[in-house]
């Protein structure tokens, strides 16, 4: 085979069985790889109504076959699971060059079976697998625990771990690789903890193979081309990085504010991208075969915040930001820092203070639920306590720890949470721009913008301008920027690379790459299958149409000030069109016609 | 007029935002006098051929003018206009 490497690594955690098997082409060639693939065998192999955090349930690292080619931007790979946070199958999609190691290890993916009696790690050189104690490693945070692994493995090995949230088997922790890349949401570092797996090590001798050297060469140049002369992907990411959208968004009125109060936060620009650049910048920084380098790599001096790492991206600089109503640059990087070093996803941590703080604000906790954190809107010192004590495990942090919906759960009011599916929804409001609340509630892994980015054309105007407030086309758009992500994510490209080329781009790479003959309409298709078999593991899993909601907030509670003043989603006029644009019944069941179609009857 | 500069747009103009006095009925109006005023490393961003540039975002009182009339939307001294170059993010 060519782009993937044709073997799978698997290991029983409980057993110590270390096996490898052959990757069969067709499915590769249907299913892609990363997320598509680790979804194909999820969905063959474990029962979708397992206890995520039971020894049943398998733990995927999976790569693309793009992944550790020189395809620009394209270095990425998905950790795929039942995802306890949401209880559907997760995938959480990291960067860094983890995944291009696992390839030149000789392996596309590697499936986690079982626990491990006590505390291991993975060490993998090749063809040689070992799984070694890891009882001096549990409690470390993810630096301590990436130094140690390095400095006892090999200095260029490259590791994914958890920190302390995942071990603590918190709903919201996250598996980091590189230091400082996550592979976020879904709360995929507590099924690591669950098996008593602190760290996978990897350090590969071995190639990627390309299918046709002379197209794929020239696919590449003209793909790189594309994304270097492209005034979206060319400049701005690298400059400003991610976090250069909290302007536009408070400009148009669709930044959430006050856990999903408003849409509107009048000093946003303090936490904005700009602010950043101009101050805790110290340079972008890329993924492996990243030409655009989105990273911020930061150091605040602030003896109150005082720190140094990577971050923030737009989503975590708003959490901690204007979702919290703080304003103070400082703190929101350190909360940041401390996601980082114990593990935790930066969007779910946002979210879930930001919810925190209204329960305190409306009285509905005190302090004495709280430990005596003041934990209320507008409190940085407080918020980035929280997220220190959520990190380790410690005082109210226990309970911050099991995400926001749990939380409000545990004081009678789920409906302050805002979630889909009960994971934390990002940094865009769903009553100022239609299709992205149309793409939250029917994520198949909860509240999720990257699966679905309608911001593109919705408010950045990329590939081309669509009204925002309409919902006319919305269900269209949104199924299409659905299974077109869920093609990319699964060849192991960035969505951002997207910012510059499209899907017959990326047939031509894959083309070219692998031999077999991808279109633009067959990639496409390759991820509408994907987002199909995603949903039948949910439907399996129990989850019904009912769960394809917002919280009733943004149905029924106009945003008060801004631009967006007086919206609401229009949720319940889309989802039945949306249900139709994708070939599914009134319920939300994909039709036995639609299976067949997508070949997966 | 009030006039707000993002990203890129800062360091051409050395400015967040600034009240505009000069008379401007239209964007096209007001987008030629700052393209006088702030020289190539503002209108590079902004303006191709005349027009309005791809994926150079103009709002007027927080609506995206390729929603409206594009340049041709009209303005009055108490508008409120932010001017984005190209971006992206997520």
């Amino acid at each position: 085979m060519h782009g993937w490497i044709g073997k799978i690594l698997r290991v029983d955690l409980g057993t110590g069985k270390i096996t490898t098997e052959a990757l069969k082409p067709d499915l590769a060639r249907d299913y892609i790889g990363a997320r598509g693939l680790g979804t194909k065998y999820m969905y063959d192999e474990v029962d979708p109504t397992v206890d995520p955090l039971s020894p049943a349930n398998k733990l995927i690292f999976a790569s693309g076959p793009m992944t550790g080619t020189f395809a620009p931007s394209a270095g990425r790979y998905d950790v795929v699971t039942k995802g306890p946070l949401t209880g559907t199958i997760a995938a959480s999609n990291s960067g860094g060059a983890w995944g291009p190691e696992l390839k030149y290890a000789g392996y596309d993916m590697l499936i986690l079976e079982g626990r491990a009696a006590k505390p291991v790690y993975l060490w993998i050189q090749d063809d040689k697998v070992e799984i070694r104690d890891a009882a001096h490693l549990w409690g470390k945070d993810v630096p301590e625990t990436t130094e140690a692994l390095n400095e006892e493995t090999a200095a260029d090995a490259k590791i994914a771990c958890i920190g302390p949230a995942g071990e603590k088997l918190s709903y919201i922790a996250s598996i980091m690789n590189d230091m400082q890349r996550a592979a976020g949401r879904t709360g995929v570092g507590a099924v690591m903890g669950s098996k008593n797996l602190k760290a996978v090590v990897v350090r590969g001798t071995g190639a990627v193979t390309v299918a046709d050297k002379e197209a794929f060469l020239a696919a590449v140049a003209k793909a790189s081309t594309m994304i270097k002369e492209h005034p979206v992907g060319g400049t701005g990411l690298r400059l400003y990085g991610t976090n250069v959208l909290v302007n536009i968004l408070n400009s148009v009125g669709g930044l959430p504010t006050g856990n999903f109060q408003d849409g509107h936060f009048p000093t946003a620009d303090k936490v904005g991208g700009e602010t950043l650049a101009a101050n805790q910048l110290q340079r972008p920084k890329g993924c492996f075969s990243c030409i655009i380098s989105c990273g911020r790599a930061t150091k605040v001096t602030n003896p109150k915040y005082k720190g140094e790492g990577e971050g923030p991206e737009y989503e975590t600089a708003w959490g901690f930001g204007p979702d919290c109503r703080i304003d103070d640059l400082d703190a929101v990087i350190k909360a940041n820092y401390y996601c980082n070093e114990y593990g935790l996803d930066t969007i779910s941590m946002g979210g879930t203070v930001a919810c925190a703080m209204e329960l305190f604000h409306r009285g509905i906790i005190t302090r004495d639920d709280t430990e005596g954190l003041e934990l209320d809107f507008g409190n940085a010192d407080a918020m980035v306590e929280a997220v220190r004590l959520t990190g380790l495990g410690q005082g109210f942090g226990k309970k911050l720890a099991l995400g926001s919906y749990r939380l409000a759960s545990l004081y009678g009011h789920p409906e302050l949470s805002m979630t889909v599916k009960k994971q934390e929804m990002p940094a865009y409001d769903p009553r100022a721009v239609q299709g992205i609340g149309l793409n939250y509630a029917t994520n198949n892994r909860g509240g999720c913008h990257v699966r679905g980015y309608t911001i593109s054309p919705e408010v950045l105007g990329v590939p081309v301008k669509v009204d925002k407030d309409s919902i006319d086309g919305k269900a269209e758009l949104v199924a299409l920027f659905q299974n077109l992500t869920a093609a990319l994510d699964s060849s192991g490209s960035c969505l951002f690379a997207t910012f510059g080329i499209g899907a017959p781009e990326f047939a031509e790479l894959m083309t070219a790459l692998t031999g077999f003959a991808y279109t633009g309409d067959s990639f496409i298709e390759a991820g509408e299958r994907i987002w199909n078999l995603e949903r039948l593991w949910n439907l399996k899993a129990g989850l019904t149409a009912a769960d394809d909601t917002l919280p009733p907030r943004l149905l029924n509670e106009p945003i008060v000030t801004g631009p967006s003043k007086g919206a609401v989603s229009r949720l319940p006029e889309m989802l039945p069109l949306y249900y139709g644009a994708r070939g599914w019944d009134a319920q939300g069941v994909p039709t036995k016609e639609k299976l067949s179609a997508l070949a997966l009857a | 007029m009030k006039v707000s500069y993002f990203a890129l747009l800062r360091e051409a103009t050395k400015k967040r935002s600034e009240i505009w006095e000069r008379p401007a009925p239209t964007v096209r109006d007001l987008l030629r006098d700052l393209v006088a005023e702030y020289g190539p490393n503002f209108a590079r961003w902004i303006l191709k051929d005349g027009e309005l540039a791809g994926f150079a975002i103009i709002l007027v009182n927080g609506q995206d003018v390729r929603g409206l009339q594009g340049l041709d939307t009209p303005l009055t001294p108490d508008s409120d206009v932010f001017i984005f170059p190209p971006l992206a993010g997520g």
